[in-house]
This record gives structure tokens, sequence and C-alpha cells, in this order.
């Protein structure tokens, strides 16, 4: 139950770009075109929801002071995540170069910047300042990783067909771009009438 | 021999008209948020207040700086096979130091912040200057380009989170000792009174404090920049 | 092999480094950010009471020094039990609370074990032999969790402030539980008990308050967080019930 909660919120409600501005970078330089959007939506799914249980163990078992080191090393915190996050991402690139090429090669040098893809990191860092358990930790960074994708795909959707609309010309491309984010983020707003209650049904 | 050391040292820190360049560029024509479109990740969603966008502006101009000036200086050892790697460390390292700064100096913002200072590890504009400029330029260049690139990051940042906290709350720098109240029934003063303001029919706009705001005001933010300077323009 | 090796060694020195670094400033400022944690949420309890520390002051916005001394000279704390028992320094201690004090007890630790089994952190505020009992409450909101300090007169039936905080409220709805001073401020005087002496705790009502002895006015938009905000109070003070008893009582 809590756990349809966590996915819900971290899809909708609490979207990583919408409400954080996480992995504002790629959203913005991938969104151009439908199919690229939605090969990097996927490919961030996937590595949120790989990274984050693993970080939760690192965090759980390594760096706390309960774990099996039995000191607090939450200092390196921020360094174990992002090389795990690092070494994640090139196992999916490998994976991907060697199912799809085709995808590889429209996602091109977008792949390694899922590295720096603000939400993959901060998904983890969210996990540790909420508390998350296991299972609410893959359930977060599998919703994340879905709003994520919904959100990159409607912003190429509407940024396909506005490339035909009369636009000022200081606005063109990305001033349009995060205008059209703004106004998806307002309308995500609307979900918040969602009671989680209601949907795990307690 | 004697004399190339003196002419190399005047070289390392020569500021002419290129050094110059190299920190003012990233103000206007090469601006990291409204030109080179990195690093608009995270930090935005602290720009509710001035206060914490002042502090994330400058721990994002330091690790900037430093990051590339480590990186330059190592630029020549550092195996290729490992380079992405490498330079997030550094990167994660400064990262660190400014985190555990701020707990021990500043704990109020610290808190307010919270997963916010991390997240200028995968600030986009630090990665991007690091293997853009760094990793082939001399340390006190890429020392100056760092600065660069974090001050004309967080002058967006600061623009940013003033109109946000001055429309949004009512209130400027709310939480430093300079706190100053301006416009509005600002909470505080919705059940007792509102003489303490100028503009007390004001009131707050929620629509500031969501993150929509942002957006909206960056694409202003780019209007404005791109009408100016119109060799800017978007032209695909 | 060469450039191999050279790789690893590289990583290894690098490891180091930032390893010993890092390690090196962590022991360094160690006390400072456990000094700096203690007096966050000692600033939390505070909150509750500023009404009694004088005109105009925020407690988020006290001294260090000033905050630490409040509490050395005024405050008394105290951890009991379900049953109003006080219980002392080593049990507490025993129960995974180094340093034993009410202000070491988890309450998200707390709240996730059996009722029976919780433990409850009392700050006394001693003005003057004028005593206030600060309480620590926890629940749900709309996301995540909220919780507050209450404090209570020594009558146990009227509250003298209240604090509260969340983890993860909508900002500009629920957030305004904590954001809004106005909202805490309501709580201020307000009884426990309603007209027929039967206990009520405060709630916060949607929609305009009609008894304005126990009812408090509610964030519009937030109608969750604030129901969570009833439930909480509800549900918390009551815990507390047992121990104001057995002081009233003596």
């Amino acid at each position: 139950m809590e756990l349809a909660n966590v996915f819900i919120k971290a899809a909708f409600i609490e979207n990583l770009i919408l409400s954080y501005f996480l992995g504002m970078c790629s959203f913005l330089a991938v969104s151009k075109t439908l199919k690229t959007a939605f090969g990097l939506g996927l490919a961030v799914i996937f590595v949120l929801g790989i990274t984050m249980p693993i970080n939760w163990l690192i965090n759980t078992y390594l760096l706390d002071e309960t774990g099996i080191l039995g000191q607090d090393l939450t200092f390196l915190r921020f360094i174990l995540f992002i090389a795990v996050i690092a070494s994640m991402v090139q196992l999916v690139e490998m994976i991907i170069e060697k199912f799809s090429p085709a995808l590889y090669n429209s996602l091109g040098i977008f792949l390694p910047l899922i590295t720096v893809n603000c939400a993959i990191l901060g998904g983890s860092l969210f996990m540790v300042s909420r508390e998350y358990n296991f299972s609410e930790s893959v359930a977060f960074g599998l919703g994340g990783g879905f709003g994520w994708f919904l959100a990159i795909v409607a912003l190429a959707a509407i940024r396909e067909k506005i490339k035909y609309s009369n636009v000022p010309a200081p606005l063109r491309g990305l001033g349009m771009a995060f205008l059209l984010t703004g106004l998806m983020g307002m309308a995500f707003l609307s979900l918040l009438g969602i009671d989680p209650a209601a949907i795990s049904g307690n | 021999m004697a004399e190339t050391a003196v002419q190399k040292r005047e070289a390392i820190f020569a500021f002419g008209k290129k050094e110059r360049k190299l920190l003012t560029d990233p103000l206007n024509d090469n601006n990291p948020i409204t030109v080179q479109v990195l690093g608009i990740c995270s930090a935005l969603a602290v720009t509710t207040l001035l206060v914490p966008s002042i502090v994330i502006s400058v721990a994002v101009i330091f690790v900037c700086a430093f990051s590339n000036l480590i990186t330059s200086l190592l630029r020549k050892s550092i195996p290729k096979q490992v380079r992405m790697i490498v330079q997030l460390v550094i990167i994660a390292t400064l990262v660190t130091v400014v985190e555990l700064t701020l707990k021990a100096y500043n704990y109020d913002v610290y808190k307010q912040l919270s997963i916010f200072i991390g997240l200028i590890i995968t600030n986009c504009i630090v990665m991007g200057r690091l293997e853009a400029f760094a990793m082939a330029n001399s340390p006190w260049k890429s020392f100056l380009d760092g600065i660069g690139n974090g001050v004309g990051y967080g002058v967006i940042l600061i623009i940013v989170a003033f109109f946000r906290e001055l429309f949004g709350k009512g209130s400027l720098l709310a939480g430093s000792p300079l706190e100053v109240k301006i416009i509005g029934a600002t909470p505080e003063y919705f059940i007792n009174t509102v003489e303490n303001t100028m503009f007390g029919w004001y009131q707050n706009n929620n629509l500031m404090v969501l993150p929509a705001a942002a957006m909206f005001l960056i694409a202003v933010l780019i209007w404005v920049h791109r009408s100016k300077n119109t060799k800017l323009v978007d032209i695909s | 092999m060469h450039s191999t090796i050279r790789v690893y060694l590289f990583v290894l020195i690098m490891t180091v480094v930032v390893a010993v670094l890092l390690a090196g400033l962590r022991e360094l400022w160690k006390d400072r950010h456990e000094q700096n944690e203690a007096i966050f949420n000692k600033k939390a309890v505070l909150a509750a009471i500023e009404t009694k520390l004088g005109d105009d002051v925020k407690a988020s916005k006290l001294p260090d020094l000033e905050v630490l001394s409040i509490f050395d000279d005024k405050i008394t704390q105290k951890v009991v039990d379900n049953h109003g028992q006080v219980i002392s320094k080593e049990d507490v201690e025993s129960r995974g609370y180094k340093g034993g004090l009410a202000e070491h007890v988890d309450m998200k630790k707390e709240k996730k074990k059996p009722a029976e089994d919780r433990i409850f952190p009392v700050f006394i505020y001693d003005d003057n032999g004028e005593k206030t009992y600060i309480i620590s409450i926890r629940g749900n909101g709309l996301w995540d969790e909220i919780w507050g300090n209450i404090a209570v007169k020594d009558d146990f039936q009227t509250i003298v402030g209240a604090s509260f905080d969340h983890q993860g409220e909508t900002a500009g709805l629920g957030a305004e539980i904590k954001d809004n001073p106005a909202f805490p401020k309501q709580f201020q005087g307000k009884s426990l008990y309603d007209d027929a002496g039967n206990y009520t705790s405060v709630v916060v009502k949607k929609g305009g308050v009609r008894n304005p002895d126990y009812e408090v006015d509610a964030i519009s938009g937030a109608t969750v967080t604030c129901n969570g905000v009833t439930d909480m109070l509800y549900d918390g003070i009551k815990y507390y019930m047992p121990y104001f008893n057995s002081i009233s009582k003596s």
C-alpha cells in the first residue's frame, strides 16, 4: 500500500523534473525528437531502477553506523553513490550497444550524460533523506523514472508540433521549452488531488 | 633561462584581455544557463528564497573553480580510461567539503538545502567545463573559467530567486539578518496587522512558490537576453 | 599492461588522498556537527513556547548560546512510558538512545514501535515556578510524516503554543503548517477538553471554526495534511495523558 503511494508520489506529484528540476540538461537537450526522448526516458527508468536499490544497500550496510563496518561513513556517500551510478551507466551503455545499435547511435553522447543526470543522483539522495526502506526505494526509483519518462516524452511531442508555430524569434527553441516545461509542471499539479489512501485501498 | 622562467610565471598568472574574457563571457554570450543549457538541474529548486540561492551559488562557484583548477593540474596524468570517474570523484570530494563546512558553520542553511548540495555534483555545468575546458587548458585559465561560469550560473539563480521570493513571499533575504519585508500581506501579518508592509493589499502569489514559476522566469530571461543579443537566437 | 598498472595506481592514490582528506575534515568538525544538530532540535522544542520567552522572540533566531542556557537553566527533561511512568536515564540508554535524555529520543523510531512499547520525551519549562510541559507528537500528513511539539500549561488543559514540521508536504499548501507562522499561532490558548469536559484535543476545522475553545482554522487546499494534524494531536497528546494525570494527582 505504502509502495503505491511512493510510486504515485514520485511519478506524478513530485515529478523529478517538474518539481525538482532534476535532469533538466538532458531533458532539454534530448527532447527535440520523440524517438530519442523515448529511448533516453527508458534508459533513465532502467538506471534509476537499478541504482536506487544498490545505493540503498551501500548506504544501509556500508555507510551507516549500524552497518557491517560499524563506522559512520556517511561523508563518503556522495562519492560512492556517484561511482555506482557511473559504473551502472557504463553497463547500460554496453548492453544497449550490444542489443540495439540503432538506439545506441541515436542516443549518442547522451548516454554518458545519464551519469550526470541529476535525476539519478537526486533519486538516491532523496531516498536517504526520506529514509525509505528497500522496497520503497525500488518503488521510488521506478516511479521517479516513469515520471521522468512521461515528462520528456510529452515535452518532445509538444516540441515536434511547435516547430510549425509562429513563435517570437528570441523565444524559439530553449525559451519555448522552458515555458512548456513550466506549463506541464502546472498541469501535473492538478494531480495533487489524487488521494493515495484511496488508491492503496485503506 | 632565468628570464624565460620569469616570463613563464607571468604567463601563468597573466590577466589580460583574454583572461578577462574568460570571466565575462559566461555572463553574457556564453551564459551556462541561458545559452549553453547546462546545469539548470537541481539548484533551481532552492530558488524560492534568496539566502539558499546565494549560498548554493557560492558553492557552485567554489566547486566549479577548484574542480577546474585541480583537473587542469592533473590533466596530463589522468589516465584516459577513467577520466570521467576521476572528474566525478574530484567534484564529489569538493562538494562533500562544502557540505561538511555548511553543516559545521551554518546548520540552518544546511537543513534548508538538504539534498541540493549533493546535487551540485551532477550539475552539468561543472562536469561540462571540466571536459570542455580544464582538460585542455592551463590551471590559471581553467580557474578563471570556473569562476566565470560559476558566476554566470549564480547570477541567473539569484535573479530567479529575487523575483520568486519578492512576489511569492513578499520578503527579501528572509532568514538572514538583513531580512526585509517588502510587499504583501505575508502570512506572519495575516492575522494581526498589515501595517508593517508598504503594499498591504498585495496578496502573495502562490504561483511563485511553485516550481513552474522558475521555468517561466527563465523563459522570460532567455527572451530578454536573446532580444538584446540577437546573435543567440535559435534559428532551427 | 603498463597503462593498466598506471590506471590502478592513479585510482588507488586518488582514493587514499580523498578518503584521508574527507575523514580528517569530518573528525575535525564532528563535535560541531553534533552540537549544531542538538541546537537545531532544541530550537524546535523552544518554538512551542516562544510566547513564554518574551515578545517577538523567534526560537529559530535565538543565538546558540542562549538556546543552550535556556535548556540548562530552565528546562528539565524527562522520558515517560505509555503508563505515565518516568523512565530512568539508563533505561532510555538501553533502548538505544545515547545520552539518555528526552532530547535524544527519536520519535520517528518510536512511532514504528507498538504503542505499548513506546517512550515519550517531556520537556518541562520552569519559569519561576510556573511550569509548562512541552511534548512531542508525530503523525502522518498527505505524503509523509509530520511532527510537532506542543506546550501545555500546568493545568494540563490549555495549550500554550505549538510548532510543526514535516517531511514532504506540498509547498504552499500542506507545508504551510510550518511555513506560515499564523498556523501554529492559532493553537495558543486552545483547550484540550470540550465544554462537557471530554477530551477532544484540538481540531483543525475546514470551513470556519464553530467552537473557538478547541478548534482552529484549516489551511485551504491542504485538507489531508490538516486532518493529519488533527489525528496527530488527538493520538499524540493522548499518549501523555497518563503522565499528566499522575502529576495532577500528586
